[in-house]
């Protein structure tokens, strides 16, 4: 070790927490540029603003948690888009409309058997009471089938009472989840079982979802509006409501899962799985590890998350339609990678995707709050990006060595070129089960290589 | 690491800082109007753009901030929200969809901020005022010239195409309902496709067309619901070599637009859909100072066609 302990520990810090670090300066940037209320109120730091903002973020920041776990699985995930969009035509469709209509059509018979399945393979796992494999079941899948079938058709029957008259919130938020949930599993079949691309499947997805929530729209109608009180139970305000007149009801849904999700990828072992798949998927599979059941999982996870964030698209809109989510693929993957998770998988964390999330929205709000021209902010936002991600992965060196070598000073020539790879970044991130623990040995060998760096 | 982050964002910090500049310089404005557009794509909304900057020059006391929202409802209600935020005067909007633009629309009353809407309705009445032209009254005088132009009321007879704008709009369904009161009643008239929504946009026309064009051996008349759309629908009319036979109306009228198609011999007619953004800064105006205003305001429509086409170009300095 060269350099003194107490700088190297602080460097090491600095480099954990760079995420962090983007987002802290991003928001100094607002406070000092912000405008000032006539009262004197900083602008940007009032509780409007930021619950607003939070608010602006939580469809994409939902939708980009669930893109993280599939991108950790080495896939992606180009579907939810159009997910999101018939989740919110579904939802629409359902509060405003009695009887049986195609949207019933289509989500009631998806959301039994869903019941039934989940209820079926969790009386499984308590009949077994050990092991967390997702092996053969033996003897023990008659009583589960059994009792599942059981509650699929008490799912079915409370379904069916919703159906004569319009459904309340608690019957969208349960039925239209599942929708989406049916979709995301379908792709994860199809990718798995048909050992296919991510990017191919979840394409021709995008395109047949969209395709299919036109359809269940209708032609008369392709927006349904959505009036509380009048064709809708009033009820559904509540997922538009602000708490408190601060706190908004999708952000505490983002919050939620977000939670959820890191402690579901930290503490559970199919987070544990997750990462192994991602980090060598060949090597988990050897290892005994269930990868396409854990890969058909992810996917629908990410299904039904989007979908959520489709009801509560039709909650803040009052609207369902199929257009709803165009373009929100690359937003959620904008986040994620801003985010630190690596598009290769293996390396990431929900942390860096609410990061990347709320950096993004920050910025809109930002620019939007100085009144820059919209073409300009695209710009600005793209060149931002790029700085963001170049920032993170570490990279910016090998830039500016780069530019140097081509505007060349004798000095950057002689230059030690760094080895590919960036040093480990240690933002959050979890070591898979399989993986060797980047540890001592590595950063033996790691050393050298930043000294000449003459960065951390 | 340290000093390279340093320098990047301190440099960052510099530029951002210099934004705010541009409000110094604006320091001389008494009124701040906050107006949200829906998008800067379409000609008929640059043109809503330029009336309106034109309108905000005349008065030297208005500072117009203006909005584009990327044509994305999300986008939209941030851009209102971050007026409502900023604290601006007279808000106005053009809305992207009735449904959408609600919540916010209602935000914006319940912070006390007078907000005109523009051009679309939203699914309130709590605004304080609207302006737009009457898009079934539109509607009608287009049925009623294109009966005329397809052989006379009692007598009229043809195969018609209409092309529809963003459904989830109420100037499409009012320029269709407006249309079809006339038309219906003529029995010789046939409507001969399916409603498809082709956005207000020209290529979407075009696809459109093509596709009619091939399937039908006679069409007469092609109405769509604004002129880039009818001029799309010429456009494959005359790739596929029969535009002579068909006639196509479209609405707006931009100057140096549907005029000029229809001064070309390509649009038969179009009808006039002002723009409503003067208008909204002049009543903004009379609201800031305390005036009461009508609730509803709609503007006149007018018929352009090859016979007064001239003049209106004319008029408006194109030659």
């Amino acid at each position: 070790m060269v350099s003194s302990r107490p700088a190297d520990a602080l460097s090491a810090f600095l480099l954990r927490t760079k995420l962090y670090w983007s987002l802290l300066v991003l928001l100094a940037v607002g406070v000092l540029t912000s405008p000032v209320s006539s009262k004197g109120i900083n602008i940007f730091l009032s509780t409007g603003n930021l619950s607003d903002v939070l608010r602006q973020v939580s469809n994409n920041g939902i939708v980009a948690v669930g893109m993280t776990l599939v991108i950790l699985t080495g896939g992606i995930d180009l579907s939810v888009g159009s997910i999101m969009a018939l989740g919110s035509v579904l939802c629409a469709m359902l509060l405003t409309e009695d009887g049986w209509t195609s949207a019933t059509f289509l989500s009631l018979p998806i959301f039994a058997i869903l019941c039934g399945l989940f209820v079926a393979w969790g009386t499984q796992r308590v009949l077994r009471l050990r092991h967390g494999s997702f092996h053969n079941i033996g003897g023990r899948a008659v009583p589960a089938a059994l009792v599942g079938a059981a509650v699929a058709a008490g799912a079915f029957w409370w379904a069916t009472t919703q159906v004569p008259g319009k459904f309340g919130v608690v019957g969208v938020l349960l039925v239209v989840p599942a929708a989406g949930l049916a979709f995301g599993w379908l792709n994860g079949l199809i990718i798995t079982k048909g050992r296919l691309q991510p990017f191919i499947v979840t394409l021709a997805m995008m395109v047949g979802v969209l395709g299919i929530a036109r359809v269940v729209a209708g032609q008369d109608a392709a927006v349904h509006p959505v009036y509380t009180g009048t064709n809708a139970t009033e009820d559904f305000d509540v997922l538009r409501a602000l708490l408190y007149r601060i706190v908004p009801v999708p952000g505490l849904f983002f919050l939620a899962i977000v939670a959820l999700s890191a402690l579901l990828l930290r503490t559970t072992l199919f987070g544990r799985y997750v990462f192994a798949i991602g980090g060598n998927e060949q090597a988990a599979r050897l290892s005994g590890v269930a990868v396409d059941r854990v890969k058909i999982a992810v996917y629908a996870i990410s299904g039904s998350l989007a979908s959520l964030a489709g009801v509560l698209y039709t909650a803040q809109y009052r609207q369902g339609k199929p257009d709803a989510g165009v373009g929100m693929e690359l937003d959620a993957i904008a986040a994620v990678v801003i985010g630190g998770t690596s598009l290769m998988g293996g390396k990431g964390s929900i942390a860096g995707t609410f990061v990347g999330v709320l950096i993004f929205g920050f910025l809109s709000n930002i620019l939007q709050l100085n009144n820059i021209d919209s073409n300009t902010q695209l710009v600005l936002k793209g060149v931002i990006i790029l700085a963001a991600v170049l920032l993170q992965e570490g990279s910016l060196n090998d830039v500016r060595s780069g530019f140097r070598r081509i505007f060349g000073s004798r000095a950057a020539r002689h230059e030690n070129v760094p080895a590919a790879g960036t040093p480990p970044t240690g933002i959050a991130g979890s070591t898979s089960a399989i993986e060797a623990r980047p540890g001592d040995s590595s950063e033996r060998k790691e050393v050298p290589l930043q000294a000449t760096q003459g960065s951390v | 690491m340290k000093r390279r982050t340093f320098l990047m964002t301190g440099s960052a910090g510099i530029l951002l800082a210099a934004m705010p500049l541009h409000r110094v310089l604006a320091q001389g404005k008494k009124y701040r109007f906050g107006f949200s557009q829906v998008t800067t794509v379409e000609p008929w909304r640059v043109q809503f753009n330029k009336d309106m900057k034109r309108e905000a020059d005349l008065h030297p006391e208005v500072e117009l901030l203006i909005a584009d929202g990327q044509d994305k409802t999300e986008k939209q209600v941030a851009d209102v929200e971050n007026f409502i935020r900023q604290g601006v005067d007279v808000l106005l909007i053009s809305p992207k969809e009735s449904a959408g633009l609600t919540g916010v629309t209602l935000k914006a009353i319940e912070a006390g901020i007078p907000t005109i809407i523009l051009d679309r309705n939203v699914n309130t009445d709590k605004y304080t005022q609207f302006i737009g032209g009457d898009n079934v009254v539109i509607g009608r005088a287009v049925g009623e010239y294109a009966v005329k132009a397809l052989g006379g009321p009692g007598q009229a007879k043809g195969n018609v195409v209409e092309i529809w704008g963003g459904f989830g709009t109420q100037a499409s369904h009012d320029r269709s309902d407006g249309f079809h009161a006339m038309i219906d009643k003529e029995k010789g008239i046939k409507v001969i496709n399916e409603k498809v929504d082709c956005d207000w946009k020209q290529n979407k026309a075009y696809d459109l067309m093509t596709t009619l064009l091939k399937a039908n051996e006679q069409i007469d008349l092609v109405y769509g619901h604004n002129d880039p759309m009818a001029y799309g629908a010429y456009l494959a009319a005359k790739d596929a070599g029969r535009e002579k036979d068909i006639k196509f109306l479209g609405v707006d009228a931009i100057p140096n637009e549907g005029v000029q198609w229809v001064n070309k011999g390509q649009l038969t007619a179009t009808f006039l859909y002002a723009t409503p953004g003067a208008e909204g800064i002049r009543q903004g105006l009379k609201i800031v100072k305390g005036e009461k205003v009508e609730k509803t305001i709609t503007l006149p429509t007018m018929t352009i066609d090859k016979t007064n086409a001239p003049q209106v170009l004319k008029d408006n300095g194109l030659g």
